[in-house]
């Protein structure tokens, strides 16, 4: 039978809201990682790429322990700083949306305001508090808690942790909020109703029921800090070395395109792993249930 | 407050409630209220939205401060008991089932908190699955349950932990008429086998006489009558219950004599001149209300004799109830409705005589409300 009129016409309106962004993620997104992962096949010879397709780059990364140790350290990086900051997230989540009632939106608002300003500015702010003669260090040495000021603080994977965490920590709270948000205060009461104290109903009540939140702030914060190699390198010191610049200086000085196509194909796949395995596991989870319907 | 004693002399008082308080920032949402909840026993706040009746459940429940006043539960003051340790569990209006959990760990929740052996919980969570009837949904999630199954589930899930005293929040608001009615039977059964006191609150007059065997009818947060559900409907204290309950027609009047010890009043209105049985407010010279129920009217041919009432009256609406009719009559400014028997015949415009004994009247104190939509 052939479409009804009506029928002809939604599909019509779909496709006309769908179409435009489907041919512009192909043409800007899809096509140069396609032409990525063409190159990545090629051999270079000092200034001239070689196109002979072969798994030679490939081979030699998944030889090298270099790199290898640079894509899990992005890795776990990611990871790690999704961690923390779902930690300090959730708290701030919960109290936006249940104890806040007139000042959410201005809360919220605050929130973003770091986002406006550019990632330079929010990292070299952060490198006058934590450096030898910062904020931090002074005030210590000030007190007398200190006599020379903490070389650590700054130039250290301690310092890329804690601007990482900032600069990211929005992305983890904004989704975490939304899910405390919908979550309907009398689950809460009816754990407390049944005998959970405080800490229980985090765990057997907000956790499982906000987790769609949850797993989309730190899948964010995840991909957000596995492709951030400005912080690590203006905050890392000599330990700033990640994958993501590694690509960068493949592409830039080392002229070397086809390893760098490579790296950032297998950047690429063993993100997209991860990201799918999280997903997979909670939605086979209990705690998926929040976003099953009927199954 | 007055409090009334519970009907049944044998059984004791399981929670107090004296002069409840309940301040939302500037707003008293209760208006000091004090009442008695015996032991194995049905008792129903019934009132119109905003009475303040949640309040009242929530702040025994444990999830709302008490501004002032006091509650106790055999004895034992639950003014600083947090919910997690009150002997008390609530069936929530939404149900507020776990949706990650199954049924049976729904039910089972509580007892797995209280740190129970597993053959006990398992044991125990058969039973109460039993007794509602929901055994075999036990390995289902609340989403795949229809709104009556989740309804018994949540009753399990409440009564399982062996409370002293059963809250319910207006439980059977989201079902619609039929499974409605088929509940309430259920509920009634439950709280007589369980021999458990349910606190029930409701919007709905119906349900609550269906249920209960003590009604507290409140309004704009203060109690107005406390009694069971045959006292409230015939012996109204005032004409808010009479008007709340039942919609009653009320004609206003005024008293010319009261004898106190018979309980007797005289009554002067515009329509009639009687003498009937009053509510113990009522004092000469108050303003106060003839009142008569829609089904003591009775259609005639001719004006009755001297124990009768009789009105005639122009007919405005005829509303068809399936069982009966509903007539809406005017006299001056004076609006009734009686309800008839269809052989009666009623015709828009024309005038009807409508009788009515007067040992069924009643006159209660206070004025008519503005008449509200009746649900």
């Amino acid at each position: 039978m052939k479409p009804k009129r009506l029928d002809r016409q939604r599909r019509l309106t779909l496709l006309s809201l769908a179409g435009p962004n489907i041919l512009f993620i192909t043409a800007f997104c899809v096509l140069p990682l396609l032409v990525l992962f063409s190159y990545s096949f090629f051999q270079v010879d000092f200034v001239s790429i070689i196109r002979e397709p072969s798994l030679e780059n490939y081979l030699r990364i998944a030889k090298s322990e270099t790199y290898r140790g640079l894509i899990i350290k992005a890795l776990v990086y990611g990871v790690g700083i999704a961690f923390i900051c779902s930690i300090i997230a959730y708290p701030l989540a919960f109290f936006i949306a249940k104890r806040v009632k007139v000042y959410k939106a201005a809360l919220l608002t605050l929130l973003l305001i770091p986002l406006y300003t550019g990632d330079l500015i929010r990292i070299f702010a952060w490198r006058v508090v934590l450096g030898a003669e910062g904020v931090l260090n002074s005030l210590f040495m000030w007190l007398g808690i200190i006599q020379e000021p903490i070389w650590v603080l700054l130039f250290s994977p301690f310092a890329t942790t804690i601007v990482l965490t900032y600069n990211y920590l929005p992305f983890m709270v904004l989704p975490l909020w939304a899910a405390v948000e919908a979550l309907d205060d009398s689950y809460i009461e009816a754990a407390m109703d049944l005998g959970c104290r405080r800490i229980a109903v985090f765990f057997k009540v907000i956790l499982p029921l906000s987790g769609a939140g949850l797993v989309a702030g730190f899948l964010m914060v995840f991909v957000l800090v596995v492709g951030d190699y400005l912080t690590p390198q203006l905050m890392g010191g000599s330990t700033g070395i990640t994958v993501t610049s590694a690509i960068h200086d493949m592409f830039g000085a080392a002229f070397d395109w086809p390893t760098g196509s490579a790296l950032a194909w297998l950047l690429l796949v063993s993100m997209t792993l991860f990201v799918i395995l999280v997903s997979y596991l909670f939605y086979r989870s209990p705690w998926g249930r929040g976003i099953r319907r009927n199954s | 407050m007055v409090n009334k004693k519970s009907r049944n002399g044998a059984s004791s008082v399981l929670l107090e409630a004296r002069g409840l308080i309940k301040d939302y920032r500037s707003f008293r949402a209760v208006h000091g209220v004090g009442f008695d909840i015996p032991d194995n026993c049905f008792v129903t706040i019934l009132g119109p939205s905003g009475c303040g009746k949640t309040t009242i459940l929530r702040m025994i429940g444990g999830f709302e401060s008490i501004t002032e006043g006091s509650i106790s539960l055999q004895g034992e003051q639950l003014m600083d008991v947090m919910p997690y340790e009150r002997p008390v569990n609530t069936v929530f209006q939404n149900y507020a089932l776990f949706p990650h959990l199954r049924v049976e760990d729904n039910v089972a929740f509580g007892l797995r908190l209280r740190k129970l052996n597993t053959g006990e919980i398992k044991r125990k969570v058969a039973e109460a699955l039993e007794t509602v009837q929901m055994q075999a949904m036990a390995r289902r999630y609340p989403s795949q349950l229809s709104g009556g199954q989740q309804q018994r589930v949540a009753l399990a899930r409440a009564f399982i932990n062996e409370p002293k005293l059963l809250l319910l929040d207006e439980p059977l608001g989201a079902l619609d008429l039929k499974m409605r009615r088929h509940m309430q039977v259920e509920l009634k059964d439950l709280q007589q086998r369980l021999a458990m006191s349910f606190l029930y609150v409701t919007h709905d007059q119906e349900e609550a006489f269906a249920l209960s065997d003590i009604i507290i009818v409140m309004n704009e947060g203060r109690i107005e009558q406390v009694g069971t559900p045959e006292e409230i409907y015939h012996s109204p204290v005032n004409s808010y219950v009479a008007d709340f309950i039942g919609g009653a027609n009320l004609i206003v009047g005024s008293v010319s004599s009261v004898n106190e010890a018979k309980g007797r009043a005289h009554i002067e209105t515009a329509t009639a001149s009687v003498e009937a049985d009053c509510s113990p407010a009522v004092r000469e010279g108050n303003t106060c209300c003839l009142c008569i129920r829609a089904e003591d009217f009775e259609a005639v041919a001719d004006a009755a004799g001297d124990d009768d009432i009789s009105l005639e009256a122009r007919v405005i609406h005829v509303i068809f109830q399936g069982s009966a009719k509903l007539v809406e009559v005017e006299i001056g400014q004076q609006r009734l409705v009686a309800k008839l028997d269809h052989s009666v015949v009623t015709r828009v415009g024309e005038s009807i005589t409508l009788t009515v004994k007067k040992d069924r009247c009643r006159i209660v104190d206070g004025s008519p409300p503005g008449r509200k939509e009746n649900e």
